[in-house]
């Protein structure tokens, strides 16, 4: 029923409050305009029935009965637009088609009066004309009148044309309102049938976007932004059970084999070498839990109450202090390069895992003989913080793939680690509104950390 | 010593009080949270090892309400999980230490036994003295048969974490927290290239004071002190 819902529409109904309001105040103006006219046309009309009167009566005054009747008469009969009629005293007609008031001797005044013969209306609907009564020095009675038809035409014609104008306003309000009610349905529809497709599982769909910079758009990019987020965490929980499913299953199956063979031969050294190595195996795998555990938390975002004022500077610094004489015992050089603070709101114990990690991961992906800088400087939209090295550096190709988990770059059985650092150091970016970007350090691999530009 | 074990986990329990037998100590197990609460407000223990999540009254509340009685017992809690707002949380209620499960038991008994011995509040020392090294904490010096030795910050701070526990072990994971507030475990080995630092400069050819205890910790040992 897409008629019936283009009523039910908020933007149909806001339009028809609108026009209903908008009416209202239009047939108010109009009442009042009309019932202005009307006044000033009846008070014109009667005003020149009055002089047409007193010039009549003045005539009387000035030459008598007779000479009045002769005048009616003949300006009766000119037809200049006025109807007269003039009675003697005992209510004879003595000139005119008017006829006064019916034995009403001494009535004066402005009266109904109809016309004794008319000509033009000959179906015996004897014509009402508005008249005005004088009664005259010797008892006669005069009466002045005026067919109402003209004025009432006018009037007549302001009415119509005033209930055209209402009629055509309802009319475009009526349409204007189904129109952006349309325009708003269908901009609506498409925020449900992206939702729609979404709940079916095409976690790729956006709702699209219109050159228009309204409301509805800037509503249409949250939600887009939303369903990023959603789809992120849909990827990365996907990723993350296959991930557990191979890389648990390997140490697992290690720790089972092992076991196995010390079971045949409890009592030899091999048998002891074998259990060592399991219990070792299983820590591996403890640890990869606490850190997926870690990540999981992290990334539920829930530390946010606990953020407070600091220096990342600072922090970096103190992490640097403690990995300095590791770095050096490895043939490493680890420095810190700050030289202004970067004040940023954070939860510090996390900070300084997400430096720690950062460092940890050049210390052990770089031969001896690297330098490996920390540095940072406040940016335009908050802090930037790096972590830089001059070692073998990670192809192109994966420079997006070591924030992701269980990613281990090269000879995955040599290099040692849970593949989750990274992956950690990007769960805690995110959640400070870091930007985590991997770039060629030339030569080596540079991570810099980036306060996100705020979004519109 | 005398310890309180509330843990609801069979296992768990056994393998605690166990280990706390062998070692000499008589625990007392409790199964649930009003049990422990009630026994750890009945007698006097030295130290409370709290599951955070037991039946009947979990971990939190069972030490906020110990600590609404004016029991000052410390209490280290156990559990599953690994988040920073658990180890917050369980401070912030009342508890002392924090230790996650699955552990090492010489873990569990280091931090226990540096929780009973902690000095009363108050009762703060500003000398520390082992044979003939000497640490004075306002001064910030450090002198060994009266030469003095120039420590980092951070060396000084391990020196005495060391030295107030004397004798006995401190791991690896409570160095980490308590000089530097790690509460993770890094891959580089930064403690031990800072212990290594330091023997350099307090042995000078001496004995050693510092030992190790493989896979474990470290040791503070004056040669010919008591201990």
């Amino acid at each position: 029923m897409p008629r019936i819902r283009l009523l039910r529409t908020a933007s149909f109904r806001l339009a028809a409050v609108y026009l209903a309001l908008f009416t209202a105040s239009a047939l108010a103006l109009g009442g009042f305009v009309y019932a202005s006219v009307r006044h000033e046309i009846l008070t014109d009309f009667d005003e020149r029935i009055r002089e047409e009167a007193n010039a009549l009566a003045g005539a009387f005054a000035e030459s008598g009965r007779d000479r009045l009747a002769a005048v009616i008469e003949a300006r009766g009969s000119s037809g200049a637009g006025f109807a007269y009629g003039l009675a003697g005293p005992d209510g004879e007609r003595l000139a005119g088609t008017l006829r006064g008031p019916s034995g009403g001797a001494g009535a004066a005044g402005w009266i109904e009066a109809t016309e004794a013969e008319s000509d033009e209306a000959p179906e015996g609907k004897p014509e009402v004309v508005r008249s005005l009564v004088t009664r005259l020095s010797d008892g006669s009675l005069l009466v002045v009148g005026d067919e109402r038809r003209r004025s009432d035409d006018i009037l007549r014609g302001v009415l119509t044309a005033f209930g055209w104008a209402v009629a055509a306003t309802l009319a475009l309000g009526t349409l204007g309102g189904l129109w952006l009610s349309a325009q708003f349905l269908g901009r609506i529809d498409a925020m449900r049938q992206t939702a729609r497709r979404l709940m079916d599982g095409d976690w790729s769909r956006r709702i699209p976007l219109t050159s228009a910079d309204d409301d509805l758009s800037a509503l249409a990019r949250t939600f887009n932004r939303l369903f990023d987020r959603i789809e992120k965490l849909l990827l990365a929980n996907k990723q993350v059970s296959a991930d557990i499913a191979h890389d648990l299953r390997k140490p697992l199956a290690g720790v089972l084999r092992r076991l196995e063979a010390a079971r045949d031969d409890p009592s030899s050294d091999a048998a002891r070498v074998a259990i060592t190595a399991a219990i070792a195996d299983v820590e591996g795998v403890l640890e990869t839990f606490g850190a997926l555990l870690r990540i999981g938390q992290v990334e539920a975002g829930a530390r946010r109450a606990a953020f407070r004022p600091l220096d990342l500077a600072d922090v970096a610094r103190e992490v640097v202090d403690a990995f300095a004489p590791a770095a050096e015992d490895e043939g490493k050089t680890l420095v810190a390069r700050f030289e202004a603070p970067l004040p940023m709101s954070g939860d510090k114990e996390l900070l300084v895992q997400m430096i720690a990690n950062l460092i940890d991961n050049a210390l052990r992906h770089t031969p001896a003989g690297v330098r490996i800088e920390v540095g940072g400087e406040p940016i335009p939209a908050g802090v930037q913080l790096s972590v830089g090295d001059d070692g073998p550096g990670v192809g192109p190709g994966e420079m997006a793939a070591i924030f992701r988990r269980f990613y281990r770059s090269g000879d995955t059985e040599r290099t040692p680690g849970s593949g989750l650092g990274l992956a950690l150091v990007a769960a805690i970016a995110d959640l400070h509104s870091l930007e985590c970007r991997a770039s060629d350090n030339r030569p080596g691999l540079r991570v810099t950390l980036a306060t996100a530009a705020e979004e519109a | 010593m005398k310890i309180l074990v509330v843990e609801d986990d069979e296992g768990t329990a056994e393998f605690i009080s166990t280990g706390l037998v062998a070692r000499g100590h008589a625990p007392i197990v409790a199964r649930d949270g009003r049990e422990g609460y009630e026994r750890a407000t009945a007698d006097r223990y030295d130290v409370v090892v709290l599951d955070r999540m037991l039946p009947e009254l979990d971990g939190l509340g069972v030490v906020a309400l110990m600590r609404k009685d004016g029991v000052s017992t410390p209490v280290l809690f156990l559990t599953n999980l690994s988040g920073v707002d658990d180890r917050v949380d369980g401070l912030e209620a009342g508890g002392d230490d924090y230790l996650v499960k699955p552990f090492a038991f010489e873990e569990l008994m280091a931090r226990l036994t540096a929780l009973a011995r902690r000095p009363t509040l108050g009762a703060s020392q500003t000398l520390l003295e082992a044979g003939d090294l000497e640490m004075d904490l306002v001064a910030r010096t450090v002198r060994r048969s009266g030469e003095t030795i120039d420590l980092q910050p951070r060396e000084f701070r391990l020196l005495e974490c060391l030295m107030r526990s004397e004798g006995r072990l401190v791991t690896r994971k409570m160095l980490l927290e308590q000089v530097w507030e790690f509460h993770f475990d890094p891959k580089t080995n930064i403690v031990e290239t800072h212990i290594s630092r330091l023997r350099g400069k307090i042995d000078r050819g001496g004995p050693a004071l510092i030992q190790t205890v493989r896979g474990a910790g470290y040791t503070f040992r004056a040669p010919n002190s008591a201990a």
